[in-house]
C-alpha cells in the first residue's frame, strides 16, 4: 500500500518560515498542515497539503521536558478547522538538521494521543504527523481502520524545482 | 551513472536515478505526444503511463514518431507504437497503456509526478488541467495551430507549464469561456485540424526541456508558470507577454480545499503491510 505526500513549495516555504521563529519560551514551534485525500490505483492515497495552520504563542505549555508542547487551545482550534472543513489534519515540525528526518519517541507517543481525537471530528479522514528536516521530511498517517499508522512511502515538493523523497524505513522504530 | 547519461551528466549527479523514479503521464499519442515519449525515453524516464484510444491511420504518417507503413495495415494502437519506441531505447522500462479516453482511467494520474497533454480540443485541457490541479500534478500542455492569413498561413502552437499554487491556463487567457463556446458550438464539424511534423516537434523539444529544468535544472532560473509561444513562420519561440503581464497575480481559480483530493473520498480495505510494527 502506497501513501504519498503531495505540498505545493510555496506552502512548504510558508512552513519553513514559521516554524523557524522563535518562541518566546518554547525550544522549537509546531504547527498543523491541513490536508485532503485521493484514492491511487491500484492501492494507496495521496495526501494534499492544503494549507498550513500555525500554533499561537498563547497555545504552548512550559514544560522543559520537549521542544514544544501544545496546550488544549491548541488542539481545539485543529480540531475545530477539521470539523469545519473536510480535511485531515496533520501535525509538523522541524528537526533542525540535513539528511533524512525521523520521528522522535516523544513526538510518536505524544502524536499516537492526539490523533485519535481527529477521528471524532472527521472519522473518514486520515490523520497524521509530519517531520521536516532542512533537506527532507518524513511522515505518517493514521486510519481508523488501521492499527497502527503508516509511513509516506513517497513525499513530493510540488513547485520549481520539483523534489521528492522516498519514505523512510519504518524499522528505525 | 550509467554511461548512456554521461553526455548530461550536467543535469547533475542524482538525474538519472530522478528521471528513473520519476512517472510520467502522456494524454495524447499523436504528432506531439510521440516526440514527447521518444524524447523522454532518450532522456532517462522510464515510468510511463500513455492514454490514447486511436489506432495509427494514414494521415497520421506525416508526422507520427515511430509509426510505419506496417502498422497503417494492421491498424496498430498508438499507445502499441509508444510502448514499442520506449521498450526499444529502454527494455526496462515501465509502460503502461491505456486505450481508451484519460477521463474514463482518471484515477491513474493521481500517482504521476506530471502530466504531458498534448490534445486537441480546449474542453479536454480544461478538463484535464482541473483534474491535475486536483492531485497537485504539474500540467504540460502542448499544441499547434495553423490560419489562413493574407499572405498564407501563419503556422503556431504553444508551451504552457500549469503548476499547481501558481497561475492556470485561465489566467494566462489561453482557456476563454467564448473559446470553449465556440468549440463545443462547432463540435464533430472541425474536422482534422492541421498538424506538421517539424512544428510538432519543436513544441515537444521545448516541452521536454521545460519538464527536464523542472526535475533535474541545470541552472537556478526556474520558473514555476511558462508559457511560451511558438511562431513557425519566424521560427521562434518567445515567453508570451500575457505571462509577463500577470506574473504579480495569484491564481484565483483553484483556491479551495474542495479543489483537492476526491470529493467524496472513501478509504478502501487496508492493507497494512507499511504500518509501523504492523
Amino acid at each position: 500500500m502506497i501513501v504519498a505526500f503531495k505540498i505545493t513549495g510555496r506552502l512548504l516555504a510558508r512552513v519553513y518560515e514559521d516554524l523557524s521563529r522563535p518562541h518566546p519560551f518554547a525550544a522549537e514551534r509546531v504547527g498543523f498542515l491541513s490536508c485532503r485525500v485521493g484514492a491511487l490505483r491500484p492501492a494507496g492515497w495521496v495526501v494534499l497539503a492544503h494549507d498550513f495552520h500555525p500554533v499561537a504563542d498563547a497555545d504552548y505549555l512550559r514544560d522543559r521536558s520537549v521542544g514544544a508542547m501544545m496546550g488544549p487551545a491548541a488542539i481545539r482550534n485543529a480540531l475545530q478547522f477539521a470539523l469545519g472543513n473536510e480535511v485531515g489534519m496533520f501535525h509538523v515540525h522541524i528537526h533542525g538538521h540535513r539528511g533524512n528526518p525521523w520521528f522522535s519517541g516523544v513526538d510518536l507517543r505524544e502524536t499516537a494521543k492526539f490523533v485519535p481525537d481527529f477521528w471524532h471530528a472527521r472519522p473518514q479522514l486520515v490523520h497524521g504527523a509530519i517531520v521536516l528536516s532542512w533537506d527532507s521530511a518524513a511522515g505518517l498517517c493514521w486510519h481508523p481502520q488501521v492499527p497502527k499508522p503508516i509511513v509516506f512511502s513517497k513525499f513530493s515538493v510540488v513547485g520549481a524545482p520539483m523534489r521528492t523523497w522516498r519514505g523512510q524505513d519504518e524499522g528505525k522504530v | 551513472m550509467k554511461e548512456r547519461f554521461k553526455r548530461q551528466s550536467f543535469l547533475g549527479a542524482r538525474s538519472d536515478l530522478i528521471l528513473n523514479d520519476c512517472v510520467v503521464a502522456i494524454i495524447g499519442l499523436g504528432g506531439g505526444g510521440s516526440h514527447v515519449v521518444q524524447q523522454l525515453a532518450h532522456l532517462g524516464v522510464y515510468n510511463f503511463i500513455l492514454f490514447d484510444p486511436d489506432r495509427v491511420e494514414e494521415t497520421n504518417l506525416n508526422r507520427l514518431i515511430g509509426a510505419t507503413a506496417q502498422d497503417l495495415v494492421e491498424g496498430t494502437l498508438k499507445t502499441v507504437v509508444a510502448s514499442r519506441m520506449i521498450k526499444g531505447i529502454n527494455p526496462d522500462a515501465s509502460v503502461e497503456c491505456i486505450n481508451d479516453t484519460w477521463q474514463e482511467h482518471h484515477a491513474l494520474l493521481r500517482g504521476c509526478d506530471v502530466i504531458f497533454g498534448c490534445l486537441d480540443s480546449y474542453r479536454d485541457r480544461y478538463e484535464l488541467e482541473i483534474a491535475s490541479r486536483r492531485y497537485l500534478t504539474p500540467y504540460l500542455d502542448i499544441g499547434m495551430d495553423v490560419h489562413e492569413a493574407d499572405e498564407g498561413f501563419c503556422v503556431s502552437g504553444q508551451v504552457i507549464l500549469s503548476m499547481p499554487d501558481h497561475l492556470c491556463m485561465r489566467c494566462l487567457g489561453f482557456l476563454r469561456e467564448e473559446l470553449l463556446a465556440r468549440e463545443a458550438e462547432n463540435y464533430g464539424a472541425a474536422g482534422g485540424r492541421p498538424q506538421v511534423v517539424w512544428a510538432n516537434g519543436i513544441l515537444a523539444s521545448a516541452a521536454v526541456g521545460v519538464f527536464t529544468q523542472l526535475f533535474t535544472p541545470w541552472h537556478k532560473s526556474h520558473a514555476a508558470t511558462v508559457y511560451l509561444e511558438y511562431d513557425g513562420n519566424t521560427s521562434s519561440i518567445t515567453s508570451s507577454n500575457r505571462l509577463a503581464s500577470m506574473k504579480d497575480r495569484e491564481c484565483p481559480h483553484f483556491v479551495g480545499f474542495r479543489d483537492l483530493g476526491d470529493p467524496f473520498w472513501i478509504p478502501e480495505p487496508v492493507r497494512a503491510e507499511r504500518s509501523l510494527g504492523g
